[in-house]
């Protein structure tokens, strides 16, 4: 199947880079178009002071900056143009909304092996397969 | 348990509690007040002179600094649209659950006075934090909502120092002494942070502590409390801070570090499980006391200030936190409430930060797209130049 838009969610790991390496030679492959999806997490809840905020804030802020200029470099390297987007909520709820949102035809993202989530809550992966409309392409 | 026995284990609590909060993602002033609950009645841990001097300090410090956190421009420029729901927000809890604990509860007058001042409060940082999640800090909807706030707790701070006062011939200095810190600071403070700041030895974070520590005395003399002028303090040198954002951050720092985790802790601490479970109606009645005049109050108005998030705002505005667990100590510091009163306070500003706020993250939070209606909340590009 020709994939025309390949999604891609990324978070800095390096099961999300593997993923994303994949991703950008999909797209080369098969000459779609790219879009990398990252998914900024909560600010503290129930906040006492305004500087918790502003602190985590801008440790996020300064993280998917670092994150963005990573993932354009690579992609750049391969020739490939990407086009980045950054949400926040909570990860797998995010991918598989957005997926809808830009007609993707692909959602591509790492494995993370994370004990607790993964043998306990499920991992992000997980939740994705099972309630996306789109392919998914679970790369470890 | 001597003194260093007591400092030891809450060093402990307190570090776990940060630990707790990174991994949780919840605030670690909530973490604290809750493993001081855990904690003190687990060990049954008394509260001890110097962590009552150190945790009155913390709540001045932190009045100081929810002052300095103000942006005085913006409240400049919103006010008229959000003084009204801001005025709601505070009378309407103060009167009802003041009432309510009066008559309703057979409280005295002044803790019924207490009561309402504490659950009449609305959590700036609390509403701050969900603005910017949603990204309606940067909206219209979102100045008027930091606003209206704004305007609820400095009526909280008015009340907490007027309605108490029995003053003394030391009123005269104390107020004398607070105008003048008011007015001379933020004019000196360039000069004196120009000659004496950014150094480790930190001259002006000592310039301010000196400031709070000297209205905390006179405060006492006059039969009042530092709180008021503490916060207008804070918020006439908000222009300070705000031009230099390291010396707010060390002293944040300072405070984050060493202060205000035993201002949560001692809450905590003082609260009572068994009285708060052999009152868990009266903790219901007092949670609908603050909940439902708010809702009813700051609603009609600001569904139409707020449009259309009316619902949203308003809920937000019905949460609380900071100012609630400072009502509430000055209460069981000056021996206004009792320890069971004390509990439900805290018990009710607990349950006011968490179940306002999660029903209006789950059912009524907006995007900036509803704003803007159509385009993408956040694209990375233009926040890398922004940022940058």
């Amino acid at each position: 199947m020709p994939f025309r838009h390949i999604m891609v969610a990324i978070d800095g790991s390096a099961e999300s880079q593997h993923a994303l390496d994949v991703a950008i030679e999909l797209a080369g492959l098969v000459d779609a178009r790219l879009t990398g999806l990252a998914v900024e997490g909560p600010l503290p809840a129930y906040a006492a002071t305004m500087a918790e905020v502003d602190e985590v804030k801008r440790e996020k802020d300064r993280f998917f900056l670092k994150l963005a200029q990573e993932a354009l470099e690579r992609a750049g390297l391969a020739g490939i143009e990407l086009e980045l987007e950054l949400r926040p909520g909570h990860a797998a709820e995010v991918i598989t909304k957005y997926a809808r949102e830009i007609d993707a035809d692909l959602i591509v993202l790492g494995h993370k092996g994370h004990f607790l989530h993964a043998h306990l809550l499920g991992s992000t992966a997980d939740r994705v397969a099972e309630h996306s409309d789109v392919p998914v392409l679970i790369v470890r | 348990m001597g003194t260093f026995g007591l400092a030891a284990i809450l060093a402990a609590v307190i570090l776990a509690a940060s630990m707790i909060s990174v991994e949780v993602g919840f605030s670690v002033a909530l973490i604290e007040l809750t493993l001081g609950v855990i904690v003190g009645n687990a060990f049954s841990l008394h509260v001890t002179t110097w962590l009552t001097f150190v945790a009155s300090f913390a709540g001045v410090v932190l009045t100081f600094l929810a002052g300095a956190e103000v942006d005085v421009p913006l409240f400049r420029r919103e006010w008229r649209a959000s003084i009204l729901v801001g005025a709601v927000s505070f009378a309407g809890p103060a009167v009802v659950a003041g009432a309510f604990a009066y008559w309703g509860l057979g409280w005295t007058r002044q803790a019924s006075e207490i009561c309402g001042i504490a659950l009449s409060t609305t959590s700036l940082a609390v509403v701050y934090a969900v603005l910017v999640e949603s990204g309606l800090n940067q909206t219209l909807v979102g100045k008027r909502l930091m606003s209206a706030t704004f305007v609820t707790d400095l009526l909280t701070v008015v009340a907490l120092s007027v309605l108490f006062i029995t003053p003394t011939l030391w009123i005269v200095p104390f107020v004398a002494v607070s105008l003048l810190l008011i007015v001379g600071l933020p004019r000196i403070a360039p000069t004196f942070f120009g000659r004496y700041g950014d150094r480790v030895i930190e001259p002006e974070i000592k310039l301010a502590f000196a400031a709070l520590f000297l209205l905390m005395w006179l405060g006492d003399r006059a039969n009042s409390q530092a709180v008021l002028p503490a916060f207008v303090l804070g918020l006439a040198l908000s222009s300070h801070y705000a031009q230099h954002r390291r010396e707010q951050e060390r002293l944040r720092v300072v405070a984050f570090a060493f202060l205000t985790p035993f201002f949560f802790f001692k809450g905590g601490m003082s609260v009572s499980l068994p009285a708060l479970w052999a009152n868990l109606g009266i903790l219901g009645l007092l949670f609908a006391a603050k909940l439902l005049p708010k809702l009813a109050g700051v609603y009609p108005i600001a569904r139409h200030t707020f449009a259309p998030h009316g619902a949203f705002a308003t809920l937000l505005m019905s949460t609380g936190l900071t100012f609630g667990t400072i009502s509430s100590l000055y209460g069981l510091d000056t021996g206004i409430i009792t320890r069971t009163q004390f509990s439900l306070l805290i018990g009710v500003v607990i349950l006011s930060a968490v179940v306002p706020t999660a029903i209006a993250q789950r059912f009524f939070q907006p995007t900036t797209r509803d704003e803007h209606g159509g385009g993408l909340p956040t694209r990375i590009a233009p926040e890398i130049e922004e940022v940058g």
